[in-house]
């Protein structure tokens, strides 16, 4: 389990993660939403182990994340942060292969394969990472990411991914959703945010809802996605409506208003 | 490029490294016949078979000197000195995640050179306990400069976990400017007997090349640089971004500082033994990258084996082209090394393709 407990970060005096208690189970995706600044990558970079949080604290499968070196920290769990830029002319596979790092395959090369096949890359991998598309950069470095915990291992893992679908076109975000899904069967759990509410009402088993800091709430699909919450934590007003052929939700963002202007030009 | 196959790649990648070892080889020959004092090929293999102590060919004994005990070691140091410059760069450069990086752009080897002379001014000639260590004392010296210098850069350069190239070549330019004035202060107080030019310190010259200086450079930038070689998962995995390279398991904090020491230990001794040359550290890494590939597992090798190759190419031409004098080698790799620089500098700014 990575258990977070009263996790509690100032920048400049002003509380960017207030106090914060979370947990994340392996087999589990916990989608993370929020509007801009409430504190999401904070909170990441926290849990990640990449800023150390004075207050409170962080444990992945019990052990505290300072007590873990940065190689023991890396088994456990694999990190995809928003945006990562290459200076050098590296191609993709050499890109996908540094996630070999911390682990000790037997058989590398078809790991590789393998991870650069499910992410739809392989055709890519001799490309020059430099000259790819953003979709194309993002799914290289999922893949990267991926090759660090695509083994099976004896002991529960996490993934912890920011926005890994901004870049992508529909058929890759649910292409992507799909693979984090399979992940949870190999004893994993995945920390996701995103920006997509109806990525999230899919695929996610919970749904944490962060603003100004704070989790305004944290349960099951169902139970946080209400319209009055939702319109609360974005400001905007939004509907959630039954899909009308296997009934999961649907989140709707459209206002009435800009509709009505739409069928009268129309 | 050529990853179709892991295994293919690797094989690829020491043949490259293969064909360089081949490159410096036939190089080293040539350097030996030519000069001031030309020695035919004939005669340099008879020298060369006589020395390893075959019988029957005779070969003058001035000739032997000439090739034995100058020629040799300045070979060598070449060498060792071109090669130290060329994998401390890609080192650097990788660290720096900064193309632009180069021990004598940001400033390492002024450092080197100012507490070089700052020693031979002010302490060689005193007694006591430097005495005793003096044949280590000007490298080890010219090293801790070095490192106060590159330490100093990459914390001025640096904001929120990275580097701005601005920032870090403005670094180098002020530190550069202030190092080299101290180093004029200095000499000008010197007494002139003891101490060799300016010049010597600011263009590098490897005339000074003997066999006893030579463990010194086996010593401290031989062993470092093949010490450097085993860090390429890392430096490749640093090319990411330092936070990435932490998540992937790197210990990224120490890793920096063992090759801000291995680097500041090659420049600052390779600076102590032959003076500032500059710009190899900068060509040779991207030299290897733009032919061959950014994997540090080549990079690092192939920087090495190409920095001791150009830095050979570069003595030749500084003997060969004002016989019998000899021209500064600073201002034949400057003469080089310049130009790329410029070139490089508008192919970044440019957009991808």
């Amino acid at each position: 389990m990575l258990q977070a407990s009263r996790i509690h970060f100032c920048i400049q005096k002003r509380p960017v993660v207030d106090r914060i208690s979370l947990t994340l189970q392996a087999g589990e995706i916990l989608a993370v939403l929020g509007p801009n600044g409430a504190g999401k990558s904070t909170l990441f970079k926290i849990l990640s182990g990449e800023i150390s949080c004075k207050h409170g604290d962080v444990d992945y499968n019990g052990l505290p994340v300072g007590n873990l070196n940065s190689k023991k920290l890396a088994e456990i769990r694999a990190v995809m942060p928003q945006h990562s830029a290459v200076n050098f002319p590296f191609s993709a596979q050499e890109v996908v292969e540094l996630g070999l790092f911390s682990t000790q395959s037997k058989n590398p090369a078809k790991l590789v394969e393998e991870v650069m096949e499910a992410t739809h890359t392989l055709h890519l991998k001799n490309s020059n990472f430099q000259h790819l598309s953003g979709g194309e950069k993002q799914r290289v470095q999922l893949a990267r990411v991926l090759v660090q915990i695509w083994e099976q291992k004896p002991f529960p893992r996490y993934l912890l991914l920011d926005e890994p679908t901004s870049s992508l076109d529909i058929a890759q975000q649910h292409g992507v959703l799909s693979i984090l899904r399979q992940l949870t069967q190999r004893n994993i759990g995945v920390l996701i945010i995103l920006h997509e509410l109806n990525l999230a009402a899919q695929y996610a088993d919970r749904i944490a809802l962060l603003k100004n800091g704070m989790i305004t709430s944290c349960g099951p699909v169902q139970e946080v996605l209400q319209e009055k919450t939702l319109h609360q934590v974005f400001d905007y007003p939004i509907q959630i409506l039954q899909h009308p052929h296997h009934g999961g939700l649907i989140v709707s963002t459209s206002k009435p208003s800009f509709q009505k202007q739409l069928i009268k030009q129309a | 490029m050529w990853t179709t196959h892991p295994y293919s790649k690797t094989r690829a990648q020491n043949l490259i490294i293969a064909g360089l070892l081949a490159i410096l080889g036939v190089l080293g020959l040539v350097s030996l016949s030519l000069g001031a004092y030309q020695i035919p090929f004939s005669q340099l293999l008879g020298a060369i078979l006589d020395g390893l102590g075959v019988q029957g060919v005779a070969a003058e004994s001035q000739q032997v000197n000439v090739l034995l005990q100058i020629r040799l070691p300045r070979i060598v140091f070449a060498t060792l000195i071109g090669g130290g410059l060329g994998v401390a760069g890609a080192s650097l450069q990788g660290m720096f995640r900064n193309p632009l990086v180069e021990p004598g752009l940001i400033g390492v080897s002024s450092g080197s050179a100012l507490f070089a002379v700052i020693y031979l001014v002010l302490i060689a000639g005193s007694t006591g306990l430097w005495k005793t260590m003096s044949a280590f004392g000007l490298p080890l010296f010219a090293f801790a400069g070095g490192l106060i210098h590159v330490a100093a850069v990459y914390r001025l350069s640096r904001s929120q976990g990275k580097t701005e190239t601005s920032t870090l070549i403005l670094a180098g330019v002020a530190i550069n400017a202030l190092a080299g004035a101290l180093i004029g202060l200095t000499l000008f107080y010197a007494d002139d007997a003891a101490l060799r030019s300016f010049t010597f310190w600011s263009l590098g010259d490897l005339g000074g090349a003997s066999w006893t200086k030579v463990p010194t450079a086996l010593l401290l930038i031989l062993i470092p640089s093949l010490f450097l070689l085993r860090d390429y998962r890392a430096l490749n995995a640093l090319a990411l971004g330092e936070h990435e390279a932490f998540h992937m398991g790197v210990n990224v904090k120490q890793i920096k500082i063992k090759l801000l020491i291995t680097t500041a230990l090659i420049v600052g001794v390779g600076v102590s033994l032959a003076g500032m040359i500059g710009f190899i550290g900068l060509i040779v890494p991207h030299l290897i990258r733009i032919g061959f590939g950014a994997d540090h597992r080549l990079v690092l090798p192939g920087a090495f084996l190409l920095g001791a190759i150009l830095m050979n190419v570069a003595d030749l031409i500084a003997r060969l082209i004002v016989i019998p004098a000899e021209m500064p080698i600073g201002v034949v790799t400057a003469l080089i090394g310049a130009p790329f620089f410029i070139w490089l500098i508008f192919n970044l700014n440019k957009p991808k393709r």
